[in-house]
């Protein structure tokens, strides 16, 4: 029975822990502009995630080694920096659009400008990666989290014509105002945001913080493959109520609170305030998260005692890693920047980061010195190759489609 | 999940060793390996003797250019110091196991110091490059074999060098097994390296680091790596 419990408790952290402020702005942009012609992007990403965060959870649970650690191991010192420095400085901006999201969500609330609130925020935040157990940070937040099934909720009392959406849902129907290079640089945007690489920096090291075994695999397994493709629902509800209430009206989703407002349509102040709960807990969580993947990545690289498994005594650089790059988010979002504008850069490079973190994560998944017989069948190594190769495309394609598109502008 | 627990007799230093996490007795994490440290025998067997730590380990491992600039600047950084170029190092003796890992039989609380002057380390060896019969015109040393086991008694002594064309650590551990997967890298990464050779030490190779380079006469011992 506990056993049971302790796999519906993770199936649940992890579909309220999937959405972050990348997925909430992305999606809700994406569905208000394109409808539902970009949904499949998300299953496409949604399933990339599921791949590798898999594959780096059997990592972490048969060798207790998370992602950085087999960067270094496999690429050397130099290939190794290379990617902690690029993979750091996405990390950062994640986690400073994360902090941004939560002082926007209480920006809500508050009626406070969120520059205001951003301090109180950071301090919230460094105090929870200070004090708080990891397993609390996780469930709490994460059942939290679940309130955006809201979205889910008010895109049924909505009641889009469901025959016209499914007809809807090909690339061919894409809207006839919007150039083909705006829709890819969404659809690269979409993809860095469902696969943002922080969540199996995440994933592999929490799986270490947990202290997983090889009889975790299971649970672990349950927690990816069906968490992760219900958070992505939430995804494509969040998508699919800006399709119905943007779209016909030509609206621009560029607020957290447009976000949010298709839910206000459908379901009232109740479930606004619900939803809101959930952007806050979701960004909160995010922020924790990416935070902690900031100092995780640093000293799997470095060698140095990190994790909220000991003492922060214990791993006093990591602490001080965490309070730094805290106070650094805090003080780049004081300099009056939009926590929108970061997010949507933030997932752009996402997606030109991502080889770096997933190929090493592929090569250790066949290596039977770690994995022994847990080591990639057929099938997760067809479904890698295949990743492998859309992930290099995107990678390669952001920049230039940023360009041509000017942040999807044009 | 063993890499070279005490039952294998050999492994190869720069894919089981290097950059992985040290961890005591106690289960606390200590540093990385961030290289390995040779001494030359009298009888001119080549011993690994220590696990090196921290920057002055690291920074010229970033390559013959950028390494030795950081090096450098790390050095005069810390100019008043007498031991400024030396590592900190943690004794071969004290590695009970390596896995995934490399465990240590103690705890490491101020057991690191730091390393003598004069050793070899196992970063200046890989990449110096090897000349003469039976290698490849630009092969470099990749790899480096080494016969002993850890957790047990007796010496671990470097018998063989892994020598080929291209970058140590490009092998990502390809040419170990018989049954890599998957199949598109591996099979990439073993023709990226067709020309890897094993060079056992002994009659006809010359390592000389001072002058930077590993010479190979018609006597030495030369055998594919992949076969």
């Amino acid at each position: 029975m506990k056993r049971y419990f302790a796999v519906l408790l993770g199936v649940l952290t992890a579909i309220g822990g999937f959405v972050d402020i990348g997925d909430l702005v992305t999606n809700a942009q994406v569905g208000a502009r394109f409808g539902w012609s970009l949904v499949w992007i998300v299953v496409l990403g949604v399933v990339g995630i599921c791949v590798f965060a898999e594959m780096s959870g059997r990592i972490a649970a048969v060798s207790h080694r998370a992602t950085f650690d087999l960067v270094r191991e496999r690429l050397g010192p130099r290939m190794g920096l290379l990617n902690l420095v690029g993979s750091m400085l996405v990390t950062l901006l994640t986690f400073i659009a994360e902090i941004g999201g939560v002082a926007l969500a209480l920006q809500l609330v508050s009626s406070v400008h969120h520059v205001l609130l951003v301090p109180f925020v950071a301090v919230a935040v460094w105090i929870v990666l200070w004090r708080a157990k990891f397993s609390s940070i996780e469930n709490v937040l994460g059942l939290l989290g679940l309130t955006l099934i809201g979205f889910a909720v008010a895109l049924w009392q909505l009641g889009p014509d469901w025959s016209e959406m499914v007809a809807t849902l090909s690339p061919a129907e894409k809207p006839a105002g919007e150039s083909w290079a705006t829709y890819a640089f969404f659809g690269v945007a979409l993809f860095g945001a469902a696969m943002t690489p922080y969540e199996v920096f995440f994933f592999s090291s929490g799986g270490v913080e947990e202290r997983w075994t090889s009889k975790d695999i299971g649970v672990m397994r349950a927690n990816v493959f069906i968490g992760f493709p219900l958070g992505g629902v939430l995804s494509v509800a969040i998508a699919g109520c800006a399709a119905v209430v943007f779209l016909p009206q030509g609206i621009v989703v560029e607020s957290l609170g447009q976000v949010g407002l298709p839910v206000a349509v459908a379901l009232g102040k109740i479930g606004l305030a619900v939803v809101v709960l959930g952007f806050f807990a979701a960004t909160f969580g995010a922020a924790c998260e990416t935070g902690l993947s900031v100092g995780y990545s640093l000293a799997q690289y470095v060698g140095f005692q990190w994790g909220k498994f000991v003492r922060p005594t214990e791993a006093a650089g990591f602490h001080v890693v965490l309070l730094v790059v805290t106070v650094l988010a805090a003080g780049v979002l004081l300099t009056g920047v939009d926590p929108i504008m970061v997010t949507e850069v933030s997932v752009v490079f996402s997606a030109i980061a991502l080889p770096l973190t997933y190929f090493p994560i592929l090569v250790v998944a066949n290596d039977p010195d770690y994995l022994g017989e847990h080591s990639n069948g057929w099938f997760a190594n067809a479904l890698g190759i295949f990743y492998l190769v859309v992930i290099t495309v995107v990678s390669l394609a952001a920049i230039p489609l940023m360009v041509v598109t000017s942040m999807g502008q044009g | 999940m063993t890499a070279a627990r005490g039952s294998r007799p050999s492994y190869d230093a720069a894919l089981h060793l290097l950059d992985r996490q040290v961890v005591d007795s106690d289960g606390r994490l200590v540093a990385k390996v961030d290289d390995v440290e040779l001494v030359r025998a009298d009888d001119g067997r080549l011993l690994v003797t220590g696990i090196l730590s921290g920057l002055p380990a690291l920074l010229p491992r970033f390559g013959p250019r950028a390494g030795s600039l950081a090096a450098r600047v790390h050095r005069e950084i810390r100019w008043a110091a007498a031991d400024q170029e030396q590592p900190l190092v943690i004794g071969f003796d004290l590695v009970d196991e390596v896995t995934s890992e490399v465990r240590l039989s103690c705890s490491a609380e101020g057991l690191l110091e730091r390393a003598q002057g004069g050793r070899w380390r196992l970063g200046t060896l890989l990449g110096t490059p090897v000349h003469g019969p039976g290698v490849h015109r630009s092969a470099r040393v990749l790899d480096a074999r080494v016969r002993g086991r850890l957790g047990g008694p007796g010496d671990h002594v470097v018998e063989a060098l892994v020598v080929g064309p291209g970058r140590p650590g490009a092998l990502l551990g390809y040419d170990r097994r018989s049954e890599p997967g998957p199949w598109l890298v591996g099979s990439f990464v073993r023709w990226l390296h067709r020309h890897a050779v094993v060079v056992d030490l002994g009659a006809g190779v010359e390592l000389d680091l001072e002058a930077g380079e590993v010479r190979i006469t018609g006597d030495a011992s030369v055998r594919p790596l992949l076969g």
